[in-house]
């Protein structure tokens, strides 16, 4: 009982770092955002406005204000859930609805692509390591370093041309949301996600590989095999959960660039995901919209690096 | 120096990332193609022996416009990596000398800059600080600023108990000249990988960046911008987008295998961690 409230009592310590964490990004996005160049209202009235309508613009939405009574009035109504109102990219949209509307897409793409990932790699990652040193290991090896030297949007393109425009199996543009069909997000979704997870695979087999050949060669797993238990019990029970720790580990600090390549492949297929709306609303200078939505994507990899932590201390329970 | 000659790896990319640079630096003046100029009589040609990688739109050859857009993509990410290193190196080596409050407020920006998915964060920066080449550098500047901080932090963490460095100190060296001569170069390998590193990822966010149309503006051919060209006729010349793409696989594959090949001289036991 007094392990599970020690580990209840760091989880709840490291939830507030990550709040913590939440809300310097929510200072450092307002501040910043503000600190630029450019006028929303220009862009949304157009370079000929009059001086009397860009200051009614800015009195109506609140720009007139200092910035420490803008951020105080931004930060209660969005901890109510009010994130304020699109004022160009989509005018009078709640961001909140934006937000909610565009996030199931990015997370469908961001999972599937993370599903995919770590399908490939524990497979080629096990089966390289089981093979050190032989032809496989070296393909796998290669495949790797090949696949972390591949920029994913230029890869979409290339699994574009020929599985789309070629072989005309996948769609090359458009999504299917997966609130409307299932299947059909699961169909339309393809080839984003490969593009998006082929250099994570890549770079989760790099690890998985190393840190099998790594406890492969450690004491506990010469011992077990010298009590004579069979290679694959020895595999499961001492060796592989002992790497997935560091596997586990890089897959919570690639999530970050997981999410991050989500922005390209999303403008490349048309997928209506939070990445898109961010670039749009980067052109039409929406301040609202482009802090939601780099929010949101804070939130994301705090979110996944929390569970990840989690995972972690579970699978090694020393590190509690 | 004789283990990183009998590194496979180390070699094979150091000869890559050596013959990219090599191409970069004498390529333009070799080749005997304009990368801005227009010719009509040439336009979207595939690939040729007069034209390797073909023409694009405006009848301009795709292989001179890559290797000029290759020095703009390179200057500008080894720049934006090389500011970060600086900083960040000053900063976490302060940080890890000193300690204190001024070292955690340090760990907490970094950790506020590294929970941003990188490339949302110098989306966001570029967005702030205007489009353009200086104000890509910069944004990949601080995409790397808080990875090198933790990385020469935590290092001189290490290496700053060690009794030569004790010995520095008693025999009176100034704090400069200890974090200058006795830590740095002993930190300085594992930070060369990160900055190789550093180079081949701030080459994809250049591009990226260019690709959305935030980047490098036309006509200046950044790799990026070739890219986004070759997006607009990608069905009817698939060869400028997918050639000049290649050529960033190229690069980016000499840089990964190069800091591989030093990550493995360094550690033996340490194969290939990322």
């Amino acid at each position: 009982m007094g392990g599970t409230a020690v580990s209840l009592f760091r989880a709840s310590r490291r939830l507030g770092g990550v709040i913590l964490i939440a809300f310097l990004g929510a200072v450092l996005v307002f501040f910043v955002m503000r600190a630029g160049h450019g006028d929303p209202a220009l862009s949304a009235l157009g370079d000929q406005a009059t001086p009397e309508a860009i200051e009614a613009f800015h009195r109506r939405w609140g720009l007139d204000a200092p910035l420490p009574v803008q951020f105080w009035r931004w930060l209660s109504s969005a901890l109510i859930g009010n994130f304020g109102t699109s004022m160009t990219v989509a005018g009078g949209v709640p961001v909140g609805q934006l937000i909610a509307s565009r996030l199931p897409n990015t997370l469908f793409i961001g999972l599937y692509a993370l599903l995919i990932a770590v399908t490939i790699s524990l497979a080629a990652g096990t089966i390289a390591a089981l093979r050190h040193g032989r032809l496989i290991d070296t393909v796998a090896t290669s495949g790797a370093v090949l696949g972390i030297s591949m920029p994913d949007f230029w890869l979409a393109y290339v699994l574009i041309y020929l599985l789309a425009l070629g072989a005309g199996i996948f769609p090359s543009y458009g999504f299917v949301s997966p609130g409307i069909s299932l299947a059909g997000s699961i169909y339309s979704g393809f080839l984003p996600a490969l593009a998006v997870a082929a250099p994570m695979a890549a770079a989760f087999t790099r690890m998985l590989r190393t840190a099998l050949i790594e406890t492969l060669h450690r004491d506990h797993v010469r011992v077990a095999r010298s009590l004579g238990y069979s290679g694959a019990f020895i595999f499961v029970h001492y060796v592989f959960r002992n790497a997935l720790i560091p596997y586990v580990t890089v897959i919570g600090l690639q999530v970050r660039y997981l999410l991050g390549g989500t922005v390209v492949i999303e403008r490349i297929f048309g997928i209506p995901g939070i990445g898109a709306l961010m670039v749009d609303a980067a052109f039409a200078r929406d301040y609202a919209v482009v802090q939601a939505c780099a929010l949101t994507f804070l939130v994301c990899v705090l979110t996944v690096n929390y569970v990840v932590d989690l995972i972690c201390s579970a699978l090694n329970p020393r590190s509690a | 120096m004789r283990a990183f000659l009998a590194n496979k790896l180390a070699l094979v990319g150091s000869f890559i990332t050596g013959f990219v640079l090599l191409a970069v630096v004498i390529g333009p003046w070799l080749s005997p193609y304009s990368p801005t100029d227009a010719d009509f009589l040439a336009l979207l040609a595939p690939p040729s022996l007069a034209h390797p990688f073909g023409t694009d739109s405006f009848g301009r050859d795709v292989l001179t416009r890559v290797l000029y857009g290759a020095r703009v993509s390179l200057v500008v990410s080894a720049s934006g990596v090389l500011a970060a290193a600086l900083l960040g190196c000053s900063a976490g080596l302060i940080s890890a000398y000193f300690g204190g409050w001024s070292a955690s407020i340090l760990m907490r920006i970094s950790d506020l800059l590294f929970s941003f998915p990188s490339f949302v964060l110098a989306l966001f920066l570029v967005i702030v600080l205007g489009f353009g080449a200086t104000n890509i550098a910069a944004s990949i500047a601080l995409v790397y600023l808080p990875l090198f901080a933790r990385l020469a932090r935590n290092m001189a963490l290490v290496v700053k108990e060690e009794a030569w460095v004790q010995a520095a100190h008693l025999m009176g060296q100034s704090t400069f000249s200890i974090l200058g001569r006795e830590i740095l170069p002993n930190i300085a390998a594992p930070l060369f990988v990160q900055f190789a590193l550093g180079v081949a990822f701030g080459i994809v966010i250049e591009a990226g960046l260019s690709f959305i149309g935030l980047g490098v503006q036309p006509p200046n051919p950044s790799l990026g911008t070739i890219m986004a060209d070759g997006r607009e006729y990608f069905q009817r010349a698939p060869w400028v987008l997918t050639l000049s793409g290649v050529a960033i696989s190229i690069a980016l594959l000499g840089l990964n295998l190069l800091s591989d090949g030093i990550r493995d001289v360094m550690d033996p036991k340490l194969k290939a961690r990322l």
